[in-house]
């Protein structure tokens, strides 16, 4: 019997269900698995008990907040896929700017006739069995939580930051140079493709377990501005925690 | 009355078509239910080099354009004119992108409405070869994405002026080389997309796309229809309106009060003179004509859209792997507003930001294919609906859902 499997997309890009696509074994995943319900990939969809269901996007709307619960009822494993799941992603920099005035900025007159809720990430809204991280995803993380999960063993994560493997590329630091850079507290296994092009980690991973930060914090003060700090971590999972309480609450 | 299923499936993003038929009378609506994620309100304050990085992740299936609308229209403002060599590169992700995007419509998404599987795992099960050259197709054009925006999701490099980081003239040699050896599945896409029996029905509109004067639709130009207009980018405001619908998060978009189209079959239809030469060959010898006022044509005008872009990344990578060099990357000069315009799969997309004097920006608008198509689909809806009235519903319903789909919509996109 093939593993049932659910993918299902809230408010979000995609682009983390882009890159289940982008996996070098997509052969092995279609053929591996049965798809119960994945709405991106085929037409006729099942509510029946999904052994593993994976929720990529934001809770942005009531139907999409009715739809967790209905999926966690009927999963037995759930895993939150990409940082807009796991952290509400960069649509919930609208929690700190104000939601009705983006809306107003947005729909103008017609703000009240759109629904958008507070976003808060997955695992405060359900039970949350596996995060995989990143904005977006990388493939490797989504391979080796279905490997794990296909062998009946429970995923765990890999915590190291992200300057392990900005070091491992042999780049120069980048806050040695006086760039801030998010590394250091950074949740790693992304291969550090933002500090290898010479651009800063933006924390799109969320936060280590036990980051530094205080030090983090210090020693980005020396070169960077509260607001530019606030922007780097405010950005792709602004509501993990430690990175939302950065700045303060007015900010 | 009938309110087709809670969501379309096999599209990106989250809508609906609701259509009531009453004393042999159609009406019929595209409701679009995507979250709402304010990205014009998210992206003030923000510093400008921030921004490509952030619009991009406007959408997962089209990074690409959205990263270098932003780019543009961040430079048009500050007064940053980029290099040639920028504009090639910027040209050559554009090509990149049309290659992963058309393939992952064309055989994930839209194959299954004439091959008669319910998805993509049905597919790879029946048509094996057919999943491995949509794979192998799109592997390329990742790479082609990769090497010089830094990641195929989400590109990093992109910034007002050029880019952090420039790939070698090994990587572009290699990348060359690559999209020659897949340029015969990309001949076989569109052969297969040649055979399929696409439903009979036609109705004349409006088709835009962008005209730099030169190359086939990719990065800048002015705005150009088949019905006259021809106007500057920046002037985008005097022609396109949009318009709220309470059915939708997306706005509805209107030339001159009607619908138009953008995309794969409107680039087509207007500059088919400028396609490489493989692709016009293909095109000369090939059943379906355009200019074409069948949307459902759409789907083939993108299967020839993956060789006519293949054969111009390997142009611009060929040409680039012997001539690249490092360049100053100019630096803003003033504060101001800008619009940057470029195709995306799915049509012409417009970016617009003002930035201040210290690279913050103020205000953003941006505007997006599937909202600049929302009216047309509305209209072509009531017309294939209405003339195939007597037909079984779930005839109506099938064929309204293909209709939409063929449009390859983005509504994660077109509501950002």
């Amino acid at each position: 019997m093939k593993p049932k499997v659910a993918i299902f997309d809230l408010t979000d890009c995609e682009g983390c269900e882009v890159q289940i696509l982008n996996s070098k074994f997509i052969d092995r995943i279609l053929e591996g698995v049965e798809f119960l319900h994945f709405r991106l990939g085929q037409r006729v969809n099942r509510w029946e008990e999904f052994d593993v269901a994976f929720i990529e996007g934001a809770v942005i709307t009531s139907h999409e907040l009715e739809l967790v619960k209905k999926i966690r009822e009927h999963s037995k494993f759930v895993v939150a896929l990409g940082s807009c799941a796991c952290f509400g992603g960069i649509a919930a920099l609208n929690n700190f700017k104000g939601v009705n005035e983006g809306k107003r900025y947005v729909y103008g007159e017609n703000a009240d006739k759109v629904e958008t809720l507070y976003i808060k990430p997955l695992p405060e809204i359900i039970k949350v069995d596996f995060m995989i991280r990143g904005c977006p995803i990388v493939p490797e993380d989504f391979e080796r939580t279905v490997s794990d999960l296909l062998a009946g063993r429970i995923p765990r994560e890999h915590t190291r930051p992200v300057c392990m493997d900005c070091k491992s590329k042999g780049n120069t630091c980048l806050l040695l140079e006086g760039v801030e850079c998010a590394g250091p507290v950074t949740y790693g296994g992304c291969g550090a493709p933002c500090p290898s092009a010479g651009m800063p980690c933006d924390a799109c991973r969320g936060p280590l377990e036990e980051p530094q930060m205080s030090a983090e914090l210090e020693l980005l003060k020396k070169i960077a501005s509260m607001d530019d700090i606030v922007r780097l971590f405010r950005k792709y999972a602004p509501m993990a925690p430690l990175f939302k309480e950065i700045g303060g609450e007015d900010r | 009355m009938i309110v087709y299923d809670e969501y379309v499936t096999q599209i990106e993003g989250h809508g609906r078509i609701y259509v009531d038929i009453k004393d042999g009378k159609v009406e019929a609506r595209l409701e679009i239910h995507e979250g709402s994620r304010l990205f014009e309100s998210l992206l003030r304050g923000r510093r400008a080099k921030e921004v490509p990085q952030m619009s991009s992740r406007i959408c997962g299936v089209c990074p690409v354009p959205h990263n270098l609308a932003a780019v543009q229209a961040l430079e048009n403002g500050v007064g940053i004119e980029a290099s040639e060599q920028t504009k090639m590169l910027r040209r050559l992700m554009i090509s990149s992108q049309m290659i992963v995007s058309h393939a992952l419509h064309l055989y994930v998404l839209a194959a299954a409405d004439y091959l008669g599987v319910n998805g993509v795992s049905e597919l790879y099960a029946k048509f094996p070869e057919a999943v491995k050259r949509c794979v192998r197709i799109r592997r390329v054009g990742n790479r082609g994405i990769e090497i010089v925006g830094g990641r195929a999701v989400h590109p990093i490099n992109s910034i007002p002026g050029g880019f952090a980081k420039l790939p070698s003239k090994r990587e572009l040699e290699n990348l060359a080389r690559d999209f020659k050896t897949v340029l015969s599945d990309c001949l076989e896409t569109f052969n297969l997309f040649a055979k399929l029996k696409y439903p009979e029905f036609e109705r004349a509109t409006e088709y835009l796309a962008i005209d730099d004067g030169k190359h086939f639709p990719a990065y800048s130009g002015r705005l150009v229809t088949n019905k006259g207009l021809n106007a500057e980018a920046k002037e985008y405001r005097n022609h396109i309106t949009e318009v709220f619908k309470p059915y939708s998060t997306t706005k509805f978009c209107l030339i001159k009060g009607h619908g138009f189209h953008v995309g794969a079959i409107a680039r087509v239809n207007l500059f088919k003179d400028r396609l490489n030469p493989i692709a016009k060959e293909l095109l000369k010898n090939s059943p379906i004509k355009f200019p074409s006022d069948n949307p459902f044509h759409n789907n083939l005008a993108q299967a020839l859209e993956i060789v006519h872009y293949a054969e111009e990344a390997i142009k611009i990578a060929e040409e680039l792997s012997a001539t690249l060099k490092d360049e100053e990357k100019p630096k803003q000069t003033k504060a101001g507003t800008g619009v940057g315009v470029v195709e995306a799969p799915r049509g012409t997309l417009i970016h617009e930001y003002t930035v201040d004097e210290n690279g913050v920006v103020k205000e953003a608008n941006l505007i997006i294919p599937t909202g600049m198509n929302t009216t047309n689909i509305e209209e072509d809806l009531y017309a294939i609906l209405t003339a195939n009235i007597d037909k079984p519903k779930e005839h109506l319903k099938r064929l309204a859902e293909m209709l939409f789909r063929a449009y390859d919509p983005c509504l994660s996109c077109s509501t950002h």
